[in-house]
């Protein structure tokens, strides 16, 4: 398997959030020292899986079905990072995108008191 | 130019009657026929609750259009005109098609996908039906579906 980074391994733990070293899974790598998210905003294990787009096929998320966009929002409103949701780099993009569109038009809030 | 595809929402105040919502409506028909443009959906949300406050209101009443049109000046009319209504307190125009055109073609790209590597046992057809399980597409496929 060619790697991405020098094949030595590195005296300290890995690129964080790269997934050059485990077979390409996004969001699912050994990131960061310690491993497993500090201060983990809600969850204290890392998703392992998927991006939750690319397995339904979707290619246009829509802004207007709030449903689909509320699981990636925290309680306080913002957008959770991708190694919490599993999404991949190019649906984080567009995912970014239709919450801001969402926020705009008042169908989702910019922020929450806690 | 080609033929542009818009969406516009906007929200009317929650107190406003049904037939002054329903003359909002008639009035961007009429302007959207007018530049020779089609309104080829349109839909009323209803009362919803807003996210935010929005002009000391916590809810409104959603109207969803989808217009096709070729002139862009149509957007600013309409606009112009929303703006001016006082019971209009929000709206919001996106220009929708070459995000629909990337759509199609990455649909389109994806069953062709499908259609030319036999499936593997697994039953579906897997997203990146590639000889790795790649992460993204765009990386490994220019090389692959370039033919």
């Amino acid at each position: 398997m060619s790697e991405t980074h020098a094949p030595a391994p590195r005296p300290h733990s890995g690129p964080p959030r790269e997934g050059g070293r485990e077979g390409g899974r996004p969001g699912g790598g050994p990131g960061g020292p310690g491993g497993g998210p500090r201060r983990g905003k809600r969850q204290f294990f890392r998703k392992k899986k998927v991006c939750r787009f690319c397995v339904e096929k979707i290619d246009f998320i829509d802004y207007k079905r709030v449903e689909m966009l509320q699981p990636f929002l925290q309680d306080r409103g913002k957008v959770l990072p991708r190694r919490m949701t599993g999404t991949c780099s190019r649906h984080q993009r567009w995912l970014g995108v239709a919450i801001k569109r969402a926020r705009n038009i008042a169908l989702l809030p910019f922020a929450t008191e806690l | 130019m080609e033929e542009r595809l818009y969406d516009l929402i906007f929200i009317c105040m929650p107190t406003t009657a049904e037939e002054d919502i329903a003359k909002i409506i008639a009035t961007l028909e009429q302007v959207v026929t007018e530049r020779g443009a089609k309104v080829e959906k349109l839909e009323k949300w209803g009362t919803r609750k807003l996210a935010y406050r929005v002009s000391k209101q916590r809810e409104g009443y959603f109207v969803y259009m989808s217009l096709r049109s070729t002139q862009g000046e149509l957007i600013k009319e309409l606009e112009r005109r929303l703006k001016v209504t006082d019971a209009v307190i929000k709206y919001m125009t996106i220009r929708l098609d070459e995000e629909i055109k990337r759509q199609q073609k990455l649909a389109a790209r994806r069953e062709q996908r499908t259609r030319r590597r036999p499936r593997r046992a697994g039953g579906t057809p897997a997203p990146g039906a590639g000889p790795a399980p790649a992460p993204s597409p765009s990386q490994g496929e220019p090389s692959a579906a370039a033919g």
